[in-house]
């Protein structure tokens, strides 16, 4: 839809020149009718219980490349700091991309998360792949900079597949829209 | 012996057995009717509890379970559905349960409508449906303050998320829709007064609405910023203790608010966590408070609390007195739990779901383990005892 292209858009470009703080306030104002994006404590309290999980016995998912370190389909990974659900690179995308015929969320919550790697903090989108049901692999959930969803723009309970034309929720990516500048 | 012979006494032996088994019982077991289904008390007892399950594995599949925690023997009563992150509200004294529910017309995809389901309490038979116009419900990770009643149980408020913040009122009786009521920048619904509510803002303040009799609102109030969303900001499911909801923040304070009068009267609050360490106990979990009979607080504690450690769950229940403003006296979990729920009644249980699905239940008031009820749903994220 062309609104939430605009949004995209302009999310994209404030997310390379504000504060993570700031950015949020102005998405929040933005918010225009898009994306989803459940979160479930199951999963971490599930992880405290029990240490096999975070892989799940998923074969890992390494980048090769040294400065995006990591295995993308363990909830360990650094850009998974504040995702709630699926990890899509366990679904047929990858972190960054959907899997076939899933329709990709236009706007959802962010997070900033530290690359270990380059020591920089990135501002990461944890859109979400929605009309297919549950993906059903490598459940994740972090919250690091979770707020109740009293803040909706800093939470990740909210079911954010609004903008799309089917609600239902399959998994989630987690894809960098910049580094996030020091105010 | 030849095999043939084997077989022969192998033969002899069975029958004799069957003889004999059948002297012990000489009368066959009793033909039984088809179908026969059961049915349940009209009033539920206060051990009764729904568990609402998120079933993150299929969303759109959502389910409540009525579990009677008395006994582990028999306790899933039975089901009722609860699809596309639905919210469950049963009636406290009435004879229907309610859920807020979504669905597309080919599953996953096709048109979209949203509904309150009405059910039967005594048959969980489905009664009927009221639509919502307008695709507008909102979607959570079960928060029960998605879908409330006010005037006395005989209307009900959805809160709508698009993302734009609006409240559906709704008259239970007629069946019909009063109207819509927006709400920039707040979120959910606590019931206040004889007919409205209170939201939580993202600005830290309270906004309370009151409806006029044809469930319009009448006037508009709020308060100053009481909720540190920054530092130390409130979980959104509050202990109610009769019309009191005692807020608990990530850091382990409480926060009570008497919400039967016109606006929210401030009871003020208290740490059960003294100063402001970034490591050690503070709540965790989903549902992390419930409230006795009594009044006393319960809340569910994380010996691992951390900034970002709000949903991990915990190994302790914590229990406040709100009137002595201090931590009564704790008990200490058997399992890692996501949630907890104290039923009503002079002699509450205390139910601990587990993220396994599993329930442990505990005698409130002693604190005393009393038994586990085994696979009661996938998800337990929310619970709702009887007459709560």
């Amino acid at each position: 839809m062309a609104i939430d292209k605009i949004t995209e858009a302009l999310t994209r470009r404030v997310a390379k020149t504000t504060s993570r703080r700031s950015m949020l306030t102005l998405i929040g104002g933005a918010i225009t009718g898009a994306a989803a994006f459940p979160v479930l404590p199951v999963s971490r309290a599930y992880a405290a219980a029990n240490p096999a999980h975070g892989g799940g016995g998923v074969a890992p998912q390494p980048t090769g490349n040294p400065q995006d370190p990591g295995d993308q389909a363990s909830c360990d990974y650094w850009r998974y700091c504040a995702i709630d659900g699926y990890l899509c690179s366990c679904c047929g995308g990858t972190a960054s991309t959907c899997p076939p015929g899933t329709e990709m969320s236009p706007i959802t919550w962010i997070g900033t998360c530290l690359n270990p790697a380059d020591n920089r903090s990135y501002i990461i989108s944890y859109n979400d792949c929605c009309g297919k049901s549950s993906c059903g692999r490598c459940l994740c959930n972090r919250n690091e900079g979770d707020r109740p969803v009293v803040r909706p723009q800093e939470n990740n309970d909210i079911n954010w597949c609004l903008g799309t034309s089917s609600a239902i929720y399959n998994c989630s990516t987690a894809v960098i829209l910049g580094v996030a500048l020091e105010k | 012996m030849s095999r043939r012979a084997g077989l022969l006494a192998a033969t002899l032996l069975f029958a004799a057995s069957d003889a004999q088994a059948q002297q012990a019982f000489p009368q066959p077991l009793a033909e039984e009717p088809i179908p026969v289904v059961e049915t349940l008390p009209e009033r539920y007892p206060d051990s009764f509890v729904f568990v609402h399950d998120l079933h993150f594995k299929s969303i759109p599949d959502g389910r409540a379970a009525l579990v009677d925690v008395s006994s582990p023997v028999s306790s899933v009563k039975g089901q009722i559905p609860v699809a596309q992150f639905g919210t469950l509200l049963p009636s406290t004294t009435g004879s229907e349960i309610y859920a807020g529910e979504t669905f597309l017309s080919r599953l996953t995809r096709g048109e979209r409508t949203d509904v309150v389901s009405i059910w039967d309490k005594a048959t969980l038979a489905h009664k009927g449906e009221i639509v919502l116009p307008g695709g507008k419900r909102g979607m959570f990770v079960t928060l029960k303050n998605a879908m409330q009643f006010t005037n006395g149980e005989k209307w009900m408020l959805v809160f709508n998320f698009t993302p734009g913040s609006s409240v559906t009122v709704i008259d239970l009786e007629a069946r019909t829709i009063l109207g819509d009521i927006d709400l920039p920048g707040c979120m959910l619904t606590y019931p206040t007064g004889a007919r409205g509510f209170t939201s939580l803002c993202a600005d830290g303040t309270m906004m309370t609405v009151l409806l006029d009799e044809v469930g319009k609102a009448k006037s508009t109030t709020a308060t100053r910023a009481v909720n540190d969303i920054d530092n130390d900001p409130w979980f959104m499911m509050p202990a109610m203790a009769g019309r009191t909801a005692w807020f608990v923040s990530f850091k382990g304070r409480l926060h009570g608010f008497d919400l039967s009068g016109d606006k929210p009267r401030d009871l003020g609050g208290f740490a059960m966590v003294p100063g402001d360490a970034a490591k050690g106990w503070r709540p965790g979990g989903w549902q992390v408070t419930s409230a006795d009979a009594a009044g006393h607080v319960y809340v569910l504690m994380d010996p691992n609390g951390a900034a970002g450690s709000h949903k991990n769950g915990g190994t302790e229940v914590w229990v406040a007195d709100t009137a002595k403003k201090a931590v009564a006296r704790k008990i200490t979990m058997q399992n890692h739990t996501l949630s907890i729920e104290v039923t009503a009644g002079a002699k509450p249980y205390l139910v601990a779901s587990r993220p396994d699905g599993n329930l442990d239940v505990y005698d409130a008031n002693s604190g005393t383990f009393l038994h586990t009820v085994a696979q009661a749903v996938n998800d337990p994220m929310t619970m709702t005892a009887a007459g709560k």
